[in-house]
């Protein structure tokens, strides 16, 4: 049941049919081996938690696909291209967008605003110093779209530094499908939020999913929340691969079970 | 762009926003009228100055340096570059103004053409080493950087005058075809600034309203975030400086031939310092905060070196207090804009 | 030749002086995070409480007491003045408040001493001159290389081998991890504070018996300390010596051939460190930007 056997001819061009995919990845950070020797392989259109215990290896995983530490070792493949040298940059460029667990924003600046500046950004606009009004309407129509999108239109004009925690969150994602992302990673969506913040956060995320086709990677301790949306699971344990697959296999998986119970014990 | 709603989607996006904020429309109406009441004061300004205790020349003298404290601003205040080196760009611009009208042709425009040209360059020359360093050390970087130029202008007695600064040039009457606009009449040449000064903050406004604009102002807030979207920052704080500069150049020009003189002073890291702080006095976070600092400093010092030998003293005493008491400045201590819109 | 030797050991000279700036300006700017531009305002403290108490003191006991005046008004600064900005993490309010208080000192002190320069007298027997040969090279001199490389030492094997040493080179390292062990950083900060006042300090008495006293003496050497800490690289004390001598001993040189420039090299000589090595001499990497 391994990613591997899922999807065959990673080592000719690096499975066609799929949008990302892992081959042999490992990172240490001196003696420590944060992740080892993961493959995994995901399609166009999925939605996917990985989960597992704390230092299991999961942001570590995030990094190494977002290009924020470099593989010391395997490959990494999207759209059928080896990314595995490229910069963060570029992977945002080819549609690797994530979302920070630590909400990273510009406090000072209103949550339209915010969304201007990745609306803008995505657009290659940073440079201008006059735009068209027609290029100004495409802009803001763009924004509004989003905001639309993420249901915070109706707090486009406050200062997200003001908002609460969970609307902050919200507006990373706002500014990361702002980036037109072909494949969107969430770290910990859902990390630190009240129930009704959970709530509505999870339906945006299924939501982006079923309406737009988005292809969704996250990362989530809330084991409700993971088996009630993702298609399918990884499981990471103390940096390797554990197991992965559809929500039912993964609750019988004896291995996962052991090492979520071994946690704790 | 993959837009997966309808155009009314939208539309009612918008609508909804501007919804939220009910007060929208009357304040709209409020700056319509601060501005117009604003440029108004300054259209008249030559009328009404001397009857509360100014002179024209103080006018042009808030003018000018207010040209200078907006455009530092737009470095300090709204990209998050600590420069404590503008009096570089300023002086090199009020020296070029200088040595064209005393060396090359009695024109005023060229005069400011060349200075601001000047200034400008070298702003965008020296621009790409500062523009990968933060906070503590853009600002000494900035700071010695700066120093260069006084020196020159001290050292190189023959050209620049040296210590005693550059003298013996005019600002010369302006043709325009049959026309001469003579800007050797002060409130002429206070008209004159006024123009430039309504040029320099429009192209400013422009800006800040421009994507570039947006990008500075994301620079200030989350230069990090900004790079992980990325955006290569560097090159932006480089335009930053490089507009700014010129700017400030602009600003130089004028102030020498306000005076029809210019002298190191005009290039020392003590006229950094004061224009930063004046940035900081009148708030740092708003477009207009530094003009404000600049006429309660203008008017301090010239108030001030009339009535004591120690307002050097009494500056660096203005200087302690603002940091410790009035951190936001006046305009942002008048509340912000945000909690009003809630 | 002697004319190039008398030049570049003025400029050691010079550059000693720097030097002395330098480090006292890098120990406030890696610990306390401060650009201290009232740092020329504490070398003009210095020297003038030297130049006050020698007529009471003796020329030796005024060599103490001047840097120690001048780290203890440093002492109080600190604690009223600059602790307060520490919670604010921009940097600007710290640069405002020091460089108005170095608008401050330069004025008080030409009002309480004027703004005519005054002698510093120096023992007759440090006047003459080691060697008739080189004869600028007097003991007065040889005493300021002398005290400055003594200085350098000691400070050196405090940093290194004390516990206050060890603990400000942690903090200027990490001051969140050197705090939760437990070290009462606001002493700590303050106490550096003070040790780079008098540094300062012992620099402005030095040089006044070289160049006399005037009160802008401090504000025409802190810019020079500040271009030998950008080319011996920010966040090195190292570097900050050896900026001080290098920028110090090329003006001198340069004043053989070409009087004019020898402000301005000092200059270029950072322009060209900043374009080709943008961390300077001595900076580490990364630490810079």
């Amino acid at each position: 049941m391994t990613a591997g056997a899922a999807t065959p001819g990673a080592a000719s061009g690096g499975g066609r049919d799929g949008l990302l995919r892992l081959d042999g990845v490992c990172r240490h950070f001196g003696r420590l081996q944060a992740v080892q020797d993961v493959s995994f392989g995901m399609r166009e259109g999925e939605l996917r938690a990985v989960i597992g215990p704390n230092g299991a290896g999961k942001t570590t995983f995030f990094n190494l696909i977002t290009g924020f530490v470099p593989p010391t070792a395997g490959d990494i493949w999207f759209g059928g291209e080896n990314i595995r040298d490229e910069s963060v940059v570029r992977r945002v460029r080819r549609g690797i967008v994530r979302t920070f667990q630590i909400t990273e924003i510009f406090p000072d600046l209103s949550v339209y605003e915010n969304t201007r500046v990745a609306v803008e950004t995505a657009a290659g606009l940073n440079g201008r110093a006059w735009l068209t009004s027609a290029r100004r309407r495409e802009v803001a129509e763009r924004v509004d779209e989003l905001l639309v999108t993420v249901a915070l239109a109706d707090k486009a004009h406050r200062l997200v530094g003001e908002l609460a925690h969970g609307d902050q969150r919200v507006v990373e994602i706002a500014l990361a499908l702002a980036m037109n992302p072909r494949l969107l990673l969430l770290d910990e969506p859902t990390a630190g939020m009240g129930d009704r913040e959970t709530e509505h956060m999870v339906e945006l995320v299924r939501r982006l999913h079923a309406e737009r086709g988005l292809s969704i990677l996250f990362i989530e301790h809330d084991m409700g929340i993971v088996f009630g949306i993702a298609q399918r699971i990884m499981v990471l344990d103390q940096g390797r691969f554990l197991a992965e697959g559809t929500p039912d296999e993964i609750s019988a998986n004896e291995k996962v079970r052991a090492a979520y119970l071994g946690e704790a014990a | 762009m993959n837009a997966s709603m309808t155009g009314s989607d939208a539309a009612v996006a918008g609508e909804r926003s501007r919804a939220a904020s009910p007060t929208a429309a009357p304040r709209r109406n409020l700056r319509a009228a601060g501005a117009v009441v604003f440029w108004l004061a300054l259209v008249t300004l030559p009328l009404w100055l001397t009857h509360v205790g100014g002179y024209t020349a103080l006018g042009t003298k808030i003018l000018v340096y207010g040209i200078a404290a907006l455009a530092l601003n737009l470095l300090l205040g709204f990209t998050g570059g600590l420069s404590f080196g503008h009096a570089a760009w300023f002086g090199l611009g009020a020296y070029g103004a200088g040595m064209t009208l005393k060396y090359l042709a009695p024109s005023t425009p060229l005069a400011i053409l060349v200075g601001t040209v000047v200034g400008g360059i070298a702003a965008t020359v020296l621009g790409p080493l500062v523009m990968r360093r933060r906070g503590i050390y853009f600002a000494m970087i900035t700071i010695a950087i700066g120093q260069l130029f006084y020196f020159i202008a001290v050292r190189w007695n023959n050209v620049t005058g040296g210590e005693d600064g550059l003298a013996g040039f005019e600002r010369a009457p302006i043709h325009i075809g049959p026309w001469v606009y003579d800007v050797q009449n002060e409130t002429k040449y206070y008209y004159l600034v006024l123009v430039c000064f309504a040029v320099a903050v429009v192209i400013m406004k422009l800006l800040l309203a421009s994507p570039l604009g947006h990008t500075w102002v994301a620079i200030r807030e989350n230069r990090r975030r900004l790079q992980f979207l990325g955006v290569r920052i560097d090159l932006y704080i480089w335009a930053a400086f490089a507009i700014s500069g010129t700017l400030t150049a602009l600003a130089g020009t004028l102030n020498a031939m306000l005076f029809n003189f210019t002298s190191p002073q005009d290039l020392h890291w003590i006229l950094s310092g004061n224009f930063v702080i004046m940035c900081v006095l009148g708030g740092m976070r708003k477009f207009w905060g530094p003009l404000i600092g600049v006429a309660i400093f203008v008017v301090a010092q010239d108030y001030l070196s009339s009535v004591t030998d120690n307002w050097m003293t009494a500056i660096g005493m203005l200087f302690v207090l603002i940091v410790l008491l009035f951190p936001k400045g006046l305009l942002g201590m008048l509340g912000r804009r945000g909690k009003e819109a809630a | 030749m002697q004319l190039l030797l008398f030049n570049a050991f003025n400029g050691l000279i010079q550059g000693v002086f720097y030097a002395l700036m330098a480090l006292g300006l890098a120990l406030i700017l890696s610990l306390n995070s401060v650009i201290n531009m009232a740092h020329g305002g504490f070398l003009v403290i210095g020297a003038y409480l030297a130049y006050t108490l020698a007529p009471y003191l003796g020329f030796w006991g005024a060599l103490v007491a001047g840097p120690l005046g001048a780290a203890v008004i440093g002492l109080i600064v600190e604690r009223f003045l600059v602790r307060p900005l520490y919670k604010r993490p921009d940097p600007l309010y710290t640069l405002l408040l020091t460089f108005g208080l170095a608008l401050i000192i330069e004025d008080m002190t030409r009002t309480i001493w004027g703004a005519q320069g005054l002698p510093f007298q120096i023992p007759d027997i440090l006047n003459s001159s080691v060697s008739s040969v080189l004869f600028f090279i007097t003991g007065y001199r040889v005493l300021v290389v002398g005290i400055t490389l003594l200085v350098v030492l000691g400070l050196w094997l405090m940093l290194r081998y004390t516990r206050l040493g060890i603990r400000i080179r942690a903090g200027t390292l990490d001051l969140e991890t050197v705090s939760s062990l437990g070290v009462n950083i606001y002493l700590l900060r303050a106490l550096n504070f003070a040790l780079g006042c008098l540094l300062a300090g012992l620099a402005g008495v030095l040089a006044a018996g070289i160049l006399g006293l005037t009160p802008p003496m401090g504000s025409s050497l802190i810019m020079p300390s500040f271009v030998a800490i950008i080319v011996g690289g920010v966040g090195s004390l190292v570097g900050a010596v050896f900026g001080g001598l290098i920028i110090g001993v090329a003006a001198g040189i340069t004043t053989t051939y070409f009087p004019a420039a020898s402000d301005a090299v000092i200059y270029l000589i950072m322009l060209v460190v900043l374009v080709l090595r943008p961390r300077g001499l001595f900076g580490q990497e990364g630490l810079f930007e």
